[in-house]
């Protein structure tokens, strides 16, 4: 009978909150449960032509999961198919919990194609060989394939985000707060370090803008060797705090608990994935996050331009590598926490993200920024000095070109000067 | 003193006729879909396209038809030769729970001999090989458990039930470790990931149009036939169920239980790890998931069909319907999650079995017991 309840109880909750939803909120702060079934959700009404346009979606884990990476991408394609015009609950076709298996990813595509998907989804890693074979078995299907590097000239793209450009922002963050307090130990919960270019370029990039603030910050690592375990984040973090005496802990691993320790240990953080300001409101100061819908509205947008020939779905994608930034609004800081962050850090951060939409400089280059603040104003420094390894070996000489792309997001396995894995 | 008894006594009914029987499991088949019914209505579902969709699996009007039949039968085929085998343990009261490890001990054996040989047999011969591989691996793997138990009295359910981590973490070894020797793993790849094998290791299919008939759709049902003769008209065959209702009674009848049992056991585990292989060769790469815990599996479908064998054959051909259409049917609702899925079919199975117990035993309020004396 209590659990009877309980459901109901769960029911009349999600359709209130979905009936509240809509808007422009982005897709992170949105807490609306996925999958609920409203019937007014959709404002624009789908236009007749497309009717019939099928999105199919591959996930690692459930769309009614409630936070974390699936949750995240589920929320994202919503999103993006809302704001075109396509209605989730009837053109939105989703095989979840599909394991890193070559043979069930190639069981769901195949499932997918044949209930109508004109494009498919795949968001996980370990899809990469099915949906490269898939693409070539369905022609008339566009595949994209998140954070992997396959590809081919006509339907088959892969995507991932400059994410290291927001962790610059948010190092920037934690570097001025260690400023601030005057303690220059700044910890990272980390799943991985150099095994992964994805977390060891995001690690750079934090104590690369930690060090544009506060040139004696130290970044110390913790790696849990899991992409997202609760207590394993939570004693890594409270470890941190422990033995190096840290006072910002930043994190790339999926939960809010390293955040949830430096709030119990009266210092400060910055989050992943999502503005964990509202999990850590006396800690959190911002959080790198993405923001997929920009992603996905693009890429259905580009399918559904293809009236039918998935061939054309490269050129429109405009090449089959999908690698935007803050430029394109794919990352960001999450708005700053005012309340915590030391004083003028937004004015830092929106002068830093400025100069990066513009093109002009990146975070990987022979060019170090710091900052003159008077009154208010936020005036740039460049000074040309080289990007350095932890063992002292030269990555970029002072002022040439930033590492290539190719490394940031498949190669990269060093970790720069003030960064101590312990 | 009477307070002190139970509420409710469990009483064996007399022999239930046939009718009764089948009488039983339609009605818990509809309490079942009624059940589910209930559930999909609160996820906003509407039960009735839901279970069309289940049924018929989303075949009709489908862009590519063929390709569901295809993977409905890499779904039928290692659940049907795992749920016979373990009948075969079962008859004679041996408690294999150990399909899991056995199965993936066949598998990984079946990818070893793909990934050394591969390039060099041809295709029909490799196929051969993997199979063969397979089952020598998943039968040792079992029949030293079979040892243990006639050498010294084993307990056989927690040794094959452990065996079954053992296995898995050992092929998770191998797919996670990222070094020069293993030859498993994909060179090409920055991150740890299972190769797939050379084109000659594939499985062989018989093309029918566009359709591709898995052969070992074609072995499995040979298999049955055998198993069939072997069970029901051979003296090995009546040596097991003897064995089984009473290990003195067959050592008086001047049987060698040891052997009847590490010779069946063998064989029980020797087919679940060719199940493996031909999973392993249809699927053209080794995964740590790729048992679809047909080992589980296939002990509820060896007991639902009452270790008959072709009860076996109808009960996982309707666990693979129910399998392969929640998912089916689950992709069109995006409310529908794959959890939610396994749900459903957990409340039809239960309820399933909750029948036929009712078929068999009935339960009489305390108080009453003398009456029914």
């Amino acid at each position: 009978m209590k659990k009877l309840l309980a459901m109901a109880l769960a029911a009349a909750m999600s359709l209130s909150l979905a009936a509240c939803g809509g808007g422009d909120t982005p897709p992170a702060a949105s807490s609306k449960p996925a999958g609920s079934n409203p019937p007014a959700a959709s404002s624009t009404p789908a236009p007749a032509d497309n009717g019939d346009f099928k999105v199919g979606a591959i996930y690692i884990t459930s769309q009614n999961d409630v936070a974390g990476y699936t949750f995240q991408h589920h929320n994202g394609i919503t999103t993006a198919m809302k704001d075109i015009g396509l209605d989730p609950a009837k053109q939105l076709l989703i095989v979840d919990n599909v394991a890193e298996n070559y043979d069930d990813v190639c069981k769901a595509i195949d499932t997918l194609a044949n209930q109508g998907a004109n494009v498919i989804f795949g968001i996980s890693f370990g899809y990469i060989d099915a949906m490269n074979d898939k693409a070539e078995e369905y022609p008339d299907i566009c595949f994209s394939h998140g954070t992997g590097y396959m590809a081919n000239e006509t339907n088959f793209n892969n995507y991932f985000g400059r994410i290291y450009q927001a962790r610059y922002l948010a190092g920037i963050a934690a570097g001025m707060k260690s400023v601030e307090t005057g303690n220059n130990s700044i910890g990272y919960v980390a799943a991985y370090n150099t095994e992964y270019a994805e977390t060891c370029s995001g690690i750079n990039a934090f104590a690369l803008g930690a060090q544009s603030a506060n040139p004696d910050a130290a970044v110390y690592v913790k790696k849990i060797n899991t992409w997202g375990d609760e207590n394993l984040e939570r004693q890594a973090a409270q470890a941190l705090v422990d033995t190096y005496n840290c006072g910002v802990v930043s994190q790339h691993c999926d939960s809010a608990q390293p955040q949830l320790v430096a709030a119990e240990n009266n210092v400060f953080g910055c989050g992943y994935n999502s503005d964990m300001t509202e999990q850590a409101p006396t800690a959190h100061i911002t959080a790198a996050i993405w923001h997929w819908n920009v992603y996905y509205q693009t890429a259905i947008e580009a399918a559904m331009a293809c009236e039918g020939d998935a061939s054309k779905f490269v050129e429109k994608m405009g090449g089959n590598a999908y690698y935007a930034g803050l430029k394109e609004g794919f990352v960001d800081a999450s708005p700053v926490n005012e309340a915590v962050a030391a004083p003028n850090t937004v004015a830092v951060m929106d002068a830093v993200r400025e100069l990066i939409k513009s093109g002009e400089w990146d975070v990987f280059t022979g060019v170090k920024l710091s900052y003159n603040i008077a009154d208010g104003k936020v005036e740039i420094v460049k000074t040309d000095a080289p990007l350095m390894d932890n063992q002292g070996s030269e990555i970029v000489p002072a002022g040439g070109p930033s590492v290539d792309d190719g490394v940031i997001k498949g190669s990269m396995n060093y970790n720069v000067q003030g960064v101590q894995e312990g | 003193m009477k307070s002190r008894q139970p509420l409710f006594h469990v009483v064996k009914r007399d022999q239930a006729g046939p009718g009764r029987q089948l009488a039983a499991y339609v009605a818990a088949v509809v309490l079942a879909l009624a059940v589910g019914a209930v559930l999909l209505l609160i996820q906003g579902v509407e039960p009735f396209t839901f279970y069309r969709q289940l049924i018929t699996m989303g075949i009709p009007g489908s862009r590519y038809p063929w390709r569901s039949v295809e993977n409905f039968i890499k779904l039928f085929v290692p659940l049907l030769i795992t749920s016979l085998a373990l009948a075969l343990a079962f008859k004679m009261r041996f408690w294999n729970i150990g399909g899991e490890g056995q199965f993936i001990m066949g598998a990984f054996w079946a990818g070893f001999a793909a990934m050394q040989l591969g390039e060099t047999l041809p295709r029909p011969l490799m196929v051969l090989v993997m199979a063969l591989c397979g089952a020598l691996g998943g039968g040792l793997y079992g029949v030293f458990v079979a040892a243990l138990k006639v050498k010294w009295g084993t307990n056989e359910t927690l040794l094959t039930l452990m065996l079954n981590y053992v296995a898995l973490y050992f092929l998770q070894y191998f797919a996670e470790t990222k070094t020069d020797w293993n030859f498993f793993l994909d060179p090409g790849s920055a991150r740890p990931k299972f190769a797939k094998f050379p084109a000659n290791a594939q499985m062989i299919t018989i093309s029918i149009g566009p359709f591709n008939l898995n052969l070992s759709l074609i072995i499995a049902v040979g298999l049955c036939v055998l198993l069939y003769i072997y069970l029901n008209y051979t003296k090995r065959g009546y040596e097991i169920a003897v064995v089984g209702d009473s290990p003195n009674t067959a050592r008086y009848a001047g049987m060698k239980v040891g052997r009847i049992v590490i010779r069946t056991i063998f064989l029980s585990a020797a087919l679940i790890g060719l199940a493996g292989a031909f999973q392993a060769s249809s699927a053209g790469v080794l995964s740590t998931s790729i048992t679809n815990d047909v080992g589980w599996t296939g002990v509820v479908v060896a007991w639902l069909a009452k270790l008959n064998t072709v009860g076996i054959v109808a009960a996982s051909l309707l666990i693979t319907v129910l399998q392969y259409g929640c998912q089916t049917a689950s992709t069109t609702y995006p409310s529908i999650d794959a959890n939610f899925a396994n749900l459903l079919q957990g409340v039809i199975l239960f309820i399933v079995l909750a029948a036929d117990f009712f078929t068999r035993f009935k339960l009489v309020p305390r108080g009453r017991r003398e009456a029914v004396k």
